[in-house]
């Protein structure tokens, strides 16, 4: 065996620091990817036909074709078709936000059509506004249902975020890619990032417990 | 206060509904009866628009829900809907289920919708319960929630869809009484029930629906002691 953790000492300092790096970008992601998916969810559950095109349409795209597509179309594309020198950061935000925003889309959309029509019904029978029935009755109820599944999708964008260290964004990934190098040893880098993603998801998946057993206590 | 004429529903081929026509006049309590499928679900939600009409009309306190000027919320909320499996609203105190809709509706302040719903849970022998959430009650007492949550809007009018199909023996009663108290006081009601001892003994009026045709009505009496018609025969016959 061959291992010698001592040697990437010096380097932990810049490698910590991409944990900053990817958090910065997951979290602009997130927000983004919420908004869009929470738009596009009301297109799909509305009565406008056009709208709900669209959604399924965008869905169907985002979903159906791979992510790091997704990153080197905007990351190379941009700059190419509108001569704006896009940073790597936007990418990633752009990328990961657009692309979550089709999965959150059809969490919130299966969260909301989960709930029991008939608390719809006894909304309507009450003469309830639309608008009304779904911020005080059907979303709350609806939340229970959404929550999990995205604390999951956050989750899986958190890991799947690595894949900007490919368009040369200087994430925790592509550290421990910098740091290999300089050493010409790969397996002890990796090793350490791979045990701060763990750490980051854990971090995730704690919080995630949390909010649904406060959700549970309200019943 | 409600009349019903030359009501169809169809749903895509199947036609539920065929020309019914009747009335039900203020403060009497009519029972709707027939089998499984008949379409009396969906003649009870024709009558607040959860289901719209194919053809025909239907007026209610004057006011034409099939016409073209209508403001459904707003008739709403004069007509109270009981369902069979309650659907109370689980997030919410039993009391908040009660001042919900007339603080959001009629924009009733806190402190009088929740005094009229003391008042209400009181009439349903559930006062101690007003702070208890939904999941925590039992079938029958949750129906009573749902009948007066439904009060709590005052409405005109009162429609029951099968409100005891889905309790327990033992909880019939207590929600059937209720419901024979609401009946004393004069309030109208349309219930859809296979609890014939209810028709028989509280209902002013008996609709036979087969089909989706309304093949007979008349007194309870009457009715349960002679049916005109074959087919009320045939189903009473099997369920009495
Ligand atoms: N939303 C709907 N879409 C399609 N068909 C429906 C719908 N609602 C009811 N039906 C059909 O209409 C017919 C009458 O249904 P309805 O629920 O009114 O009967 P019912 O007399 O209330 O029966 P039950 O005693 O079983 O409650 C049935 O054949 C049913 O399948
Ligand atoms: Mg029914």
């Amino acid at each position: 065996m061959n291992l010698d953790f001592s040697q990437i000492v010096p380097y932990i300092p810049f490698m910590l620091e991409g944990i900053w790096v990817t958090l910065k970008f997951v979290f602009f992601a997130i927000i983004l990817g919420s908004i869009l998916g929470t738009v596009l969810a009301l297109f799909k559950i509305g009565s406008i036909k056009p709208l709900r095109w669209f959604a399924d349409a965008y869905t169907s795209i985002f979903r159906g074709t791979p992510l790091i597509l997704q990153l080197m179309i905007i990351y190379y594309s941009i700059p190419q078709l509108t001569g704006y020198d896009i940073s790597p950061f936007l990418s990633a935000i752009l990328a990961f936000g657009l692309n979550s925003s089709a999965y959150i889309s059809e969490i919130i959309r299966a969260g909301i059509q989960a709930v029991d029509k008939g608390q719809m019904e006894a909304a309507q029978a009450l003469g309830v506004p639309y608008r009304a029935m779904m911020t005080d009755i059907i979303l709350p109820q609806a939340l229970k249902n959404i929550l999990p599944a995205l604390m999951n999708e956050f989750i899986t964008l958190t890991k799947e975020s690595a894949i900007v260290s490919t368009i040369g964004y200087l994430d925790l990934m592509r550290r421990a890619q910098v740091v290999g190098s300089d050493l010409f040893r790969n397996f002890e880098p990796l090793l350490f990032v791979g045990l701060i993603y763990w750490c980051l998801v854990m971090g995730l998946t704690v919080i995630g417990r949390m909010f649904e057993r406060r959700l549970k206590q309200s019943d | 206060m409600i009349k019903v004429e030359h009501l169809y529903k169809k749903f895509g081929t199947n036609e539920v509904l065929k020309d019914i026509t009747t009335e039900i006049k203020k403060g009497e309590v009519v029972s709707i009866i027939g089998p499984s499928g008949s379409g009396k679900s969906t003649f009870l939600r024709c009558l607040n628009m959860l289901e719209i009409p194919t053809y025909g009309t239907v007026v209610v306190n004057g006011q034409d829900l099939t016409g073209p000027k209508k403001d459904v919320q707003k008739i709403r909320q004069h007509i109270g809907m009981v369902f069979q499996h309650f659907h109370l609203f689980p997030h919410l105190t039993v009391l908040e289920n009660l001042t919900y809709a007339p603080m959001k509706v009629k924009g009733e302040k806190k402190e009088t919708a929740q005094e009229k719903a003391r008042l209400l849970l009181k009439r349903v022998g559930l006062a101690e319960k007003e702070k208890a959430y939904p999941s925590s009650l039992s079938g029958g007492q949750k129906q009573r929630v749902a009948i007066a949550r439904a009060l709590a809007m005052e409405p005109d009018l009162m429609l029951f869809d099968e409100p005891t199909s889905a309790l327990d023996p033992e909880m019939v009663k207590e929600v059937l009484d209720v419901m024979k108290d609401l009946a004393k006081s004069g309030m109208t009601m349309a219930v859809v029930t296979h609890e014939m001892g209810f028709a028989r003994e509280v209902a002013d009026r008996v609709i036979f629906l087969d089909h989706g045709v309304l093949v007979e009505e008349g007194q309870p009496a009457a009715f349960f002691n002679s049916p005109q018609t074959e087919r009320a025969r045939d189903f009473l016959e099997k369920v009495l």
